[in-house]
């Protein structure tokens, strides 16, 4: 999930966590949708940033990742576990790209 | 160097509080968790005594790794929530957090990541006490913290070499200390009176085979390592996927989806714990 600075907040957003005060409080459940008027009083509150639904986008492209996920595999076995770990995660590096 | 005697390099790991270079509060915790009529309360009253080792187990029982309604403010809330053994395990985790960041940038992204995923394929494989897999997967490297502690610069030589010859670590540990950190940390785990199982998981979590008391419990460890090492998160000490045990794999039966929730789940939490032990 990725960590969305304030002033980028849009309506239609979902928390991902709760927000929390300092002592702990919940101020908006964990699943809440935003609106124009919650975004403001998440700015009141003086919070910089918080975590919304979905998954993040690396910063890095994607067919760096890829080559080093390679890289990373050069000394495993061809056994189908393996090719099924690899698989899996070759699809989850791909799933973040959208 | 050659091979070190294993004899006596199991004598200086066991005798942790006399190697100069181990941080006093890892010996402290190290001589009262060692005793195994250890109480709550002694416990609660030598956490109380360190307000900064106070902060960072109530700041990881609170952090998003575990996701307890409401606050824990105390140690005994903690361990009447988590039971003895996991506090034990989380007590040690936090105090080696630092000291492995700084022995071996990366290792603490690894360890949580490792934490992370085993805890979730004991969940799924309904597994009664999935904390106590999850204690296993933080600690299951600390056998690296304590060889860099102990031997810095033979270790840091181990590390060069594995990256040199494009070998694992643990071979190139074997190569030199003539033993790997697993067994390290498993000596440990024994001295510090870890409930069995648990010790089974940290020494034999690269040949989860040989594990007689725990063999499901160490094939999570085992595949969670290499999960996480296939996802390339954090560093521990090689940039290669090992083999996964084959026994390992066929005991857990993981299907295509649960991999794909198990690497959803570890993408999310270690981007938040990164976050939160930023400092």
């Amino acid at each position: 999930m990725p960590k969305i600075p304030v002033e980028q907040l849009k309506p239609g957003m979902k928390l991902a966590r709760p927000l929390e005060n300092s002592s702990g409080m919940v101020l908006m459940a964990e699943g809440t949708e935003l609106t124009e008027a919650r975004i403001s009083k998440i700015e009141n509150m003086g919070i910089d940033s918080v975590f919304i639904d979905g998954p993040s986008r690396p910063a890095r492209p994607k067919e760096e990742l890829l080559s080093e996920l390679e890289a990373r595999f050069r000394k495993a076995g061809n056994s189908p576990p393996m090719a099924a770990i690899k698989k899996a995660v070759r699809e989850h590096i791909e799933a973040m790209y959208g | 160097m050659g091979n070190m005697d294993p004899k006596a390099l199991r004598m200086r790991v066991e005798n942790i509080s006399t190697i100069p270079t181990i941080p006093s509060v890892l010996k402290q915790l190290s001589t009262i968790i060692e005793n195994p009529k250890v109480s709550l309360n002694e416990i609660s009253h030598f956490v109380s005594q360190d307000p900064a080792l106070t902060t960072k187990i109530l700041q990881m029982v609170n952090s998003a790794l575990y996701g307890f309604p409401g606050r824990i403010s105390s140690v005994n809330h903690a361990v009447m929530l988590l039971g003895l053994n996991v506090v034990k395990g989380l007590l040690l985790s936090v105090s080696v957090f630092e000291i492995m960041h700084k022995a071996m940038i990366g290792l603490r992204e690894h360890s949580i990541g490792v934490a992370i995923v085993s805890r979730e394929i004991a969940r799924k494989k309904g597994l009664k006490e999935p904390e106590e897999v999850f204690v296993a997967g933080l600690l299951h490297d600390v056998g690296k913290v304590i060889l860099t502690l102990a031997w810095p610069e033979e270790y840091d030589r181990t590390v060069r070499e594995a990256e040199s010859a494009g070998i694992a670590i643990f071979d190139a540990e074997r190569n030199r200390f003539s033993e790997t950190h697993a067994a390290v940390a498993g000596w440990l785990s024994e001295k510090w009176h870890f409930p069995k199982k648990l010790c089974e998981c940290i020494a034999n979590h690269h040949r989860p085979q040989t594990s007689a008391l725990a063999p499901f419990e160490t094939a999570m460890v085992h595949t969670a390592d290499v999960i996480v090492k296939a996802r390339g998160i954090g560093y521990s000490g090689d940039r290669l996927v090992p083999d996964v045990s084959a026994r390992a794999w066929e005991t857990l039966a993981l299907s295509e989806a649960d991999l794909r929730e198990i690497l959803k789940e570890l993408e999310d939490s270690v981007e938040q714990a990164t976050e939160e032990f930023r400092a």
